[in-house]
């Protein structure tokens, strides 16, 4: 009996350390949701401790990032929906945004690290205004690194809403991130 | 086919998600229509600078120690409190204090010596450099020649192991420094990459997969029939893997997820 529940616990500890190398893309995304940064942390933390307590019901050999994503994303809508703590497209204040300024500033390096980091701030920014319908597929699409199938699991919608709905949200970019970001065609047009 | 009907199957194109008919109808257009070109030129270059922006945002270490020690993350930590109430319950109230004084010199003693004579394990302690290399404070003769690097490193053996040489180019990462450290009395080899792609160090050293942390995510690779340990310290991600008689740590700021993928890629079987 003990033995059972030491082997049961050590497949326990196995798993979550599995789903640790997936930390850092879970915060990213809880980033790009959650209004607060401790909120996105408290996400992230709740996206684990529900993927254990679910742990028997993921098929091992199957994509463990995507059913992670899932449950966070999960997680975030039912909280949304609960408690509006979380960004909307109405409810952005720039102050929340701002983690590229809080990033400690050692090293500035040449200018084009600069501008990369005032770049990624704008792209922070303009992720936080978009409509969260536009704005989870482009997460899961462009940082997540998800196919259009993956996303569409995830986020329990047909291919064809990701499609429409990630083309519509980097429209919404690109008009947002207009000033900071082009093709060299049209930078070389405003110079 | 209209630019608008044109729209959404530049961004299927963009993610190599479009299907072949959609394809070709897709390329018929853009050959005759410069602002869908311009259209899709731009969401391929909207798509980089978005995947670029969250590569630089990773979980900061307090959430990272918060999980770890989340007794319902991982519940290994929370047992000996467990066990202690279980074997002080039956105890009478009176015996209690006495039995908690026994059992916490009994424990406390033998913990004691053992945090005493435990060293950090090499692994940990190898990603230091990592840290003092970005800060400035770690003396490195940079070069440019990757082989003078290796012979460097090598002939600082004895020539009894090699550091490990990778082709980082693809990942835009080119050697720019190497240097010997010795912990515990092991010599540690450490070939230091840098560029547009970011940082990345190999360290190479003599040991056994033991040498992993303890706490490591361990990954078996099938089709290499090797094992590849994750884990983390200070902000720095590492993958360790073996190669015969020697240790390999990749270690950088990049994503686990693209490390753990960069060293099966790289990692040749014994």
């Amino acid at each position: 009996m003990a033995g059972e529940r030491k082997a049961a616990g050590a497949e326990q500890d196995a798993f979550a350390r599995e789903a640790m190398v997936h930390l850092d893309h879970l915060y990213r995304v809880g980033f790009h949701l959650a209004k607060h940064q401790d909120e996105a942390q408290e996400l992230v933390q709740e996206t684990f401790v529900r993927a254990l307590a679910a742990c028997d019901q993921f098929n091992p050999g199957t994509n463990m990032k995507a059913w992670l994503t899932k449950i966070l994303h999960n997680l975030f809508f039912d909280r949304y929906h609960q408690r509006k703590r979380w960004i909307s497209a109405e409810d952005v204040t720039e102050q929340e945004s701002d983690y590229w300024e809080r990033l400690p500033a050692e090293n500035p390096g040449p200018e084009s690290y600069v501008l990369q980091r005032e770049l990624s701030t704008q792209i922070t920014h303009g992720l936080r205004r978009i409509p969260e319908e536009f704005r989870a597929p482009v997460l899961l699409v462009d940082m997540g690194d998800f196919s259009y199938d993956e996303a569409a699991e995830i986020l329990s919608c047909p291919i064809g809403t990701i499609r429409s709905r990630l083309s519509r949200g980097r429209k919404l970019m690109q008009q947002y991130l207009r000033p900071y970001i082009g093709s060299e065609q049209e930078r070389s047009k405003r110079k | 086919m209209t630019c608008d009907e044109a729209q959404e199957l530049i961004t299927a194109l963009v993610d190599h998600e479009a299907l072949d008919l959609e394809r070709s109808s897709l390329e018929a257009h853009l050959k005759e229509c410069a602002r869908c070109r311009f259209a899709l030129e731009e969401e391929r270059v909207l798509k980089q600078a978005i995947r670029g922006a969250g590569q630089g945002i990773r979980a900061p270490s307090e959430l990272r120690d918060r999980i770890l020690s989340d007794p319902r993350i991982f519940p290994g930590k929370s047992r000996p409190v467990a066990r202690w109430q279980d074997y002080v319950w039956p105890i009478p109230h009176l015996a209690r204090p006495a039995v908690a004084v026994a059992l916490l010199l009994a424990i406390a003693l033998p913990t004691f010596v053992l945090l005493k004579s435990r060293s950090e394990p090499i692994a940990i302690a190898a990603l230091e450099t990592y840290d003092l290399f970005l800060r400035g404070e770690l003396p490195v003769r940079g070069t440019e020649n990757s082989n003078e690097i290796v012979e460097q490193l090598t002939r600082a053996v004895g020539g009894h192991f090699h550091p490990m040489g990778y082709d980082l180019t693809a990942m835009d990462l080119r050697p720019v420094a190497g240097l010997v450290r010795e912990i515990d009395g092991r010599k540690i080899l450490v070939a230091i990459y840098q560029g547009k792609g970011g940082t990345i160090f190999c360290y190479t050293f003599l040991g056994s997969e033991a040498d992993a942390p303890p706490n490591a995510a361990r990954f078996f690779d099938a089709s290499k029939k090797m094992n590849f340990y994750a884990f983390s310290s200070g902000g720095v991600n590492a993958v360790l893997h073996r190669e015969g008689e020697v240790i390999c740590i990749l270690a950088s700021e990049m994503p686990m997820e693209e490390l753990l993928a960069l060293a099966q890629s790289k990692a040749k079987p014994s």
